[in-house]
């Protein structure tokens, strides 16, 4: 009943049987540890799961880890290259849009995938771009101006 | 939120996947990008025996576009139709739809026939859909109807798709010359919420400054589906288009009375919001999307 | 403020990377060999007897290691206040709401556990449901817990003054009332605990907890065991905001699974469980009347409140106190009378939250004032400026602001949000608003009766030299307090920032009564202000032996040694130094300097592991009356805010376009964190205010426990916000500081409110204020209007 899917994440390979009713967010996790994605609701209401597949920011808890066979996806840990921190994440460091972290990996994730495809984004693209990734503790601005200032 | 469990099919072609709906029927769900249908399944509200994936088969992935006609493939994702500048120049009321819809990591993954499929009165593409006259093509083993989104919502959750069908294109005519369409929604947030009311306006002039040609007035979150205001709509037919008119078609539409047999807009009391507050917003944003239907319409 | 060269000024967090990088481990993330996963069975009904509970085969299923129920579990009593513990682990007899735990599984896999939950059979006897607070008082209703007669948890009745006396002396006297709905802490990480009994009969429970000291206690006491033989461990945390203060069920649950499997056991809460056992803020239906005098000066508060409690007492003694204790403050007022009720209810019990107990009056009281000042014809700034308290003042009810920057925050405000340009000439549809508020920095008194320390801490200095790390066993939760603790030990050595290393939220480290009432950086600040200093002094006195330079005459600073009387020779204990690191390289600092780094480790060698110590507890204080307790504090944080909105008038909706806050931290350790604790403030108060409320049927069941239909706010929904960072210089704080995390939301809520009144003309009585609330409003006025 677990089926064989292929992956690459955060450019490494991985072959992983699982279950169909495994979601991609507890595959991560659970089964291959990368618990930097973290889970807040389950439900794709709060985005703390986000990944990036495809090219595409996504709830992790709401896609099933046999619908990403095949798939590239980036991790918050998988931002940091040889070269060290990825600019969203030094950002987020040196301006204070951190606080308990538990929206950070996938704030970051989303902060990334925006600032792919929109290398100088707006105020009211970031706060578009970031209304999935519900944050409880910094009311956004820090992490606003910490997007900013990557787009600059 | 652990899923119940069930078997996994992702066929390749829309053909492999009509044969297994035939073999499965009802035991079998279409899965596409599963935003909304995995929510059902985590809360145990749904728990197929097999889910059917069609949100990677390319076919059903195509954005079709012809000075007449726009052609969607159902596994389209909200992303891609609300930034598609190819939709938007003809169609724009269809991108604002999907601009509106959840966030942007739900618009990523959900896709169009997927927010059509489930039903949700509530739902942001259905309304500037119809509106624009949309039709579904509903594919079978055996062959493929098409059916107008007039007629294909049959209840909360309920539609027109037999067990053994997939939703696989959506069609939109080109809309006439001197056309406008807008669509607007009310919510609490700004992001990441359930409409309260939602409306689409479409309008077609007889010439620029002429009378209403066509109307078409579509409602959300105040009937058990998305539902024409017909009778709002004939009250605009042959007049001159103005605030006043808009106004009185609003009227209309509250002068139905719940209950009564040609009732455009019977919302009810739920913990988003009265019934009378509901009517009251869809008369308003019935004004405000004819106005802006109107002023597009002016400037062809 | 002082020349200092750590705090006082921003950084980034020390924790910062680890949770960037996704290398923060939460408790989820974390995993034992042979670890089980438990899950707790829940009620399905709001009130009902409990007359049989069959596990049997549940306990059969293959993968379950273990079934508990209150027969395995006790019946202990529990809670937050000793004065009403009033839970179980399980419930025995009866259910008091739909969510109330009735057993617990420990299973191989979670898909097991599940499994194992759905075969258990308990039959219950339906009782009658009690959802509202008038259906709990009612005369006849069936009593929750027979102990608490008409259904009241506590009661409160306190006049200050004489306020009826008073009242005569006014020109003016207002009632009006005001309601918010229950609100949940809305924390992205759900509770969530690791259990692992080990074969020495010691018990470590990890726990996103925001108290390890208070689940300590409670679960030795729960089950049995001498404190010394638990250790609870605050992995990271993300975020609290009150309800993780207590210990909760899980907790217990899953020390019980893993001492009877003698296995390592996982329990999270899912997101509905969140909402179901989150103790947050209470629903609290105000009556205020206020007597003024005709030039704004106010002279009597007549206060009553009701709150709707939930199913336990949770918090709620110390919520009902809070609701009326700190309202008179921020402003002089002699004559303050209050009639408070808890009232117990079939649904999920709810505690405390971010202004715990403060926050619904303040949002009411603040509205009043503003009407009061239109009334008067007085500006709301100028009604404030003439009322408020300045430093030294007591209120009526006892409690001492020994700093009170309000003048300087309303100042602020009303200068920082161009206040006197746009009151009152903003086009309609557009509103400003202001209000103030006052929080406590930490709780005067502990939650149970104890003389013992509020905080403890330890600073190590590192036995090769040069670095220091604090241990304690506060908690960071998300708000800064280690980053906060570091700095202060750095300061307070005399060395860098990047020279201290934290440890915390540990009850292996000491007692820190944890992160609530905005009480660490004050308290567990100065336990570690202490401790370092304790460490230094051991240094110098070491260094003052070798050179025979009196203690008083040196100092640390920058991680060197400051001879403030003539450098002594240093070559000897260089050259010792450079002894000690033959064959390596190592830099024992300039010509000129003695470095810390080399001064330490000549401290190591002379007495062994430098290990300095403190220690907080606050002095006596507040008055001798019943409850005079709840509200005292060392020190007192204040604030004022104007926000800036608009309401679309045909369908009541409101955007909020900017805020302004000033908030008085006494010092601000670290400014960074200082306005990151406001912006959150604020955010979490615009949720109040315009979107929140936690709904149940009439059956008692939740229908939004979802983040989806619980509306927090998202970065769409919140404007830029000018956080003002207000200093003074408080003489009970650890370098002058004083609380941030909970006061800056005071204000938010009323500032929305007198700016809705500004824009659009009507007053809200109860929020949220969402746009069919604020649309019936508009439109009631003007029917009102056309009848005149």
């Amino acid at each position: 009943m677990a089926k064989l899917i292929h992956l690459r994440i955060n450019d490494t390979e991985y072959d992983v049987a699982v279950p169909p009713n495994e979601t991609l967010v507890d595959m991560l996790r659970y089964r291959l540890g990368l618990t930097g994605t973290k889970k807040g609701c389950g439900l794709g209401d709060c985005g703390s799961c986000t990944v990036i597949m495809d090219g595409n920011a996504v709830n992790s808890c709401l896609v099933l880890a046999v619908q990403a066979d095949g798939s590239q996806i980036t991790t918050a840990e998988g931002l940091e290259t040889d070269e060290g921190l990825h600019p969203v994440q030094k950002a987020f460091i040196e301006h204070g849009a951190v606080q308990c972290g538990f929206c950070t990996s996938g704030m970051i994730v989303s902060a990334k995938n925006l600032l792919d495809k929109n290398l100088n984004p707006t105020e009211a693209e970031i706060r578009t771009a970031l209304s999935g990734n519900l944050c409880r503790c910094t009311g956004y601005q820090k992490i606003v101006e910490a997007v900013q200032s990557v787009g600059k | 939120m652990l899923l119940p469990r069930f078997d996994f099919h992702e066929p390749a072609t829309l053909a492999e996947a009509c044969e297994m709906m035939a073999q499965y029927g009802a035991k079998a769900k279409v899965i596409a990008g599963g935003t909304d249908l995995m929510v059902n399944m985590k809360k145990k509200l749904l728990s197929p025996e097999r889910l059917v994936s069609i949100v990677r088969i390319p076919e059903l992935k195509k954005l079709d576009s012809s000075p007449a006609m726009l052609k969607l493939g159902p596994c389209l994702t909200i992303a891609t139709i609300a930034a598609s500048e190819e939709i938007g120049k003809t169609w724009g009321a269809i991108c604002a739809g999907a601009r509106a819809l959840g966030s942007p990591l739900v618009r990523n993954r959900a896709t169009v026939g997927g927010n059509i499929g489930t039903a949700r009165p509530a739902g942001d593409m259905p309304p500037s859909l119809m509106a624009y006259g949309a039709r579904v093509v509903l594919s079978k083993k055996s062959g493929q109807r098409v059916v107008s989104l007039d007629d294909f919502f049959r209840g909360p959750g309920l539609t027109e798709i037999a067990p053994d069908e997939v939703l696989s294109e959506i069609q939109v005519d080109a809309p006439p010359p001197y056309s406008g369409c807008s669509y607007m929604n009310l919510s609490l947030r700004s992001a990441c919420d359930c409409n309260i009311v939602n409306v689409a306006s479409f309008l077609t002039l007889e010439g620029p400054g002429g009378a209403i040609k066509s109307a078409r007035i579509v409602l959300g979150c105040v009937g058990p589906t998305h539902r024409r205001a017909v009778t709002a709509e004939k009250t605009l037919i042959g007049q001159k288009p103005s605030e006043a008119l808009f106004d009185k078609a609003a009227g209309v539409v509250a002068a139905c009375a719940p209950g009564a047999e040609t009732a455009d807009c019977i919302p009810i009391d739920d913990f988003r919001g009265s019934a009378e507050y509901k009517m009251d917003m869809a008369k308003l944003l019935i004004r405000r999307t004819l106005s802006a239907a109107m002023s597009q319409a002016m400037k062809q | 403020m002082g020349d200092f060269d750590v705090i006082n000024k921003g950084a980034p967090r020390v924790d910062a990377y680890a949770k960037a990088t996704g290398r923060a481990i939460y408790v989820d993330d974390m995993k034992m060999p042979g670890m089980l996963y438990g899950a707790m069975l829940q009620s399905p009904l709001a009130h009902a007897l409990i007359r049989n509970i069959d596990t049997s085969a549940a306990a059969r299923l293959a993968g379950v290691k273990a079934v508990v129920t209150a027969k395995e579990a006790g019946t202990a009593k529990w809670g937050v206040s000793p004065a009403r513990y009033d839970e179980t682990v399980f419930c025995h007899d009866k259910v008091r709401h739909i969510g109330d735990n009735v057993a617990a599984v420990a299973a191989v896999d979670l898909e097991t556990a599940m499994q194992a939950l759905s075969l258990i059979k308990v039959d219950y006897e339906e009782l009658p449901v009690l959802l509202t607070i008038e259906e709990a008082m009612a005369e006849g209703a069936p009593l929750i817990h027979e102990e608490y007669p008409r259904n009241i948890t506590a009661e409160v009745h306190q006049e200050f003054g004489d306020v009826q006396a008073a009242f005569k002396q006014c020109d003016l006297i207002k009632t009006t009332s005001f309601v918010n709905k229950r609100q949940d802490g809305a924390f992205l990480e759900p509770q969530g605990c690791l259990a692992h009994y080990d074969h020495f009969g010691n018990l470590t429970l990890y726990s996103s907890t925001q108290s390890v000291h208070y689940v300590q206690r409670t679960v030795a006491m729960v089950l049995g065991m001498p404190i010394g033989r638990v250790r609870v461990v605050k992995p990271y945390v993300g975020a609290g905001f009150g309800p993780k203060a207590a210990a909760n069920h899980l907790e217990l649950a899953a020390c019980l699974l893993s001492i009877r499997t003698a296995k390592p056991v996982k329990m999270n809460f899912e997101r509905e469980q969140v909402f179901m056992h989150s103790r947050g803020r209470h629903q609290f239906f105000h009556k205020f009347t206020t007597g003024v005098k005709k030039d704004g000066t106010i002279l009597a508060l007549d206060h009553e409140c009701y709150l709707n409690g939930g199913a336990y007492s949770s918090f709620g003694i110390a919520t009902v106190y809070y609701a009326g204790s700190l309202l008179g403050g921020p402003y002089k007022l002699a004559n303050m009378k209050y009639d408070g009720y808890r009232i117990y209810t079939n649904l999920p019990a709810c505690g405390a939250q971010r202004g715990h107990g403060g926050v619904a009056a303040r949002a009411g009281w603040e509205q009043q004032l503003d009407m009061i000042a239109e009334e008067l014809g007085i500006d709301p700034v100028e009604l404030r400026l003439k009322n408020m308290l300045i430093a030294g003042d007591v209120t009526c009810n006892d409690l001492n602001t020994s700093s009170f920057g309000m003048k300087e925050c309303i100042e602020a405000v009303r200068d920082g949000s161009g206040w006197n340009t746009k009151k009152g000439k903003l086009p309609r549809g557009k509103g400003i608003g202001m209000a103030c508020g006052f929080f406590v920095s930490g709780a005067g008194y502990p939650i149970y009766r104890s003389d013992t320390f509020h905080g403890t801490a330890t600073v190590k200095l590192s036995e090769d030299g040069g670095s220091a790390l604090v241990m304690s066993a506060s908690c960071e939760i998300g708000q800064g307090s280690d980053t906060t603790f570091c700095m202060i030990a750095a300061e307070a050595l005399g060395i860098t920032l990047e020279s201290v290393r934290i440890q915390s939220g540990d009850t292996d480290f000491g007692v820190d009564l944890g992160a609530y009432s905005s009480r660490q950086t004050l308290m567990t600040g100065h336990a570690v202000k202490e401790a370092a200093e304790d460490a230094k002094r051991q240094v110098l006195e070491v260094l003052s032996e070798k050179l025979n330079v009196p203690v008083q005459d040196m100092d640390i600073k920058k991680g060197a040694i400051v001879f403030k009387r003539g450098k002594p020779d240093i070559s000897y204990l260089r050259t010792a130094y450079i002894k000690e690191h033959r064959g390596w390289t190592d830099n024992p600092g300039s010509e000129n300097e003695l470095s810390f780094r080399e001064a330490s480790r000549i401290a190591f060698l002379s007495r062994g592991t430098i290990v300095g110590t403190g220690k907080y507890k606050p002095p006596e204080l507040g008055g001798k009356f019943k409850g005079a307790a709840v509200g005292t504090s060392p020190a007192y944080g204040c604030s004022a805010q104007v926000v800036e909105l608009s309401v679309d008038e045909d369908t009541g909706k409101i955007t909020v376009e900017k805020m302004t806050d000033a908030h008085d931290c006494g010092l601000a350790i670290n400014r960074t964190s200082v306005e990151a604790q406001m912006q959150g403030s604020l955010s979490m108060g615009l949720g109040e205010a315009l979107f929140e409320e936690v709904k149940f049927d009439k059956q008692g069941r939740l229908i939004n426990a979802d983040l989806g239909e619980y509306k927090i706010p998202s970065a769409l929904d919140m404007p830029p916000v000018k956080a003002i960072i207000v200093e003074s210089n408080e003489p009970a704080g650890p370098f002058g500081a004083k609380e941030v995390g909970e006061g800056a939301i005071m204000p938010t809520i009323p500032a929305i409110l007198n700016a809705v009144y500004d824009a659009v003309g009507v007053r809200i009585f109860e929020l949220p204020m969402t746009p069919e609330r604020v649309y019936k409003a508009i439109r009631e006025k003007k029917e009102k209007n056309k009848g005149n």
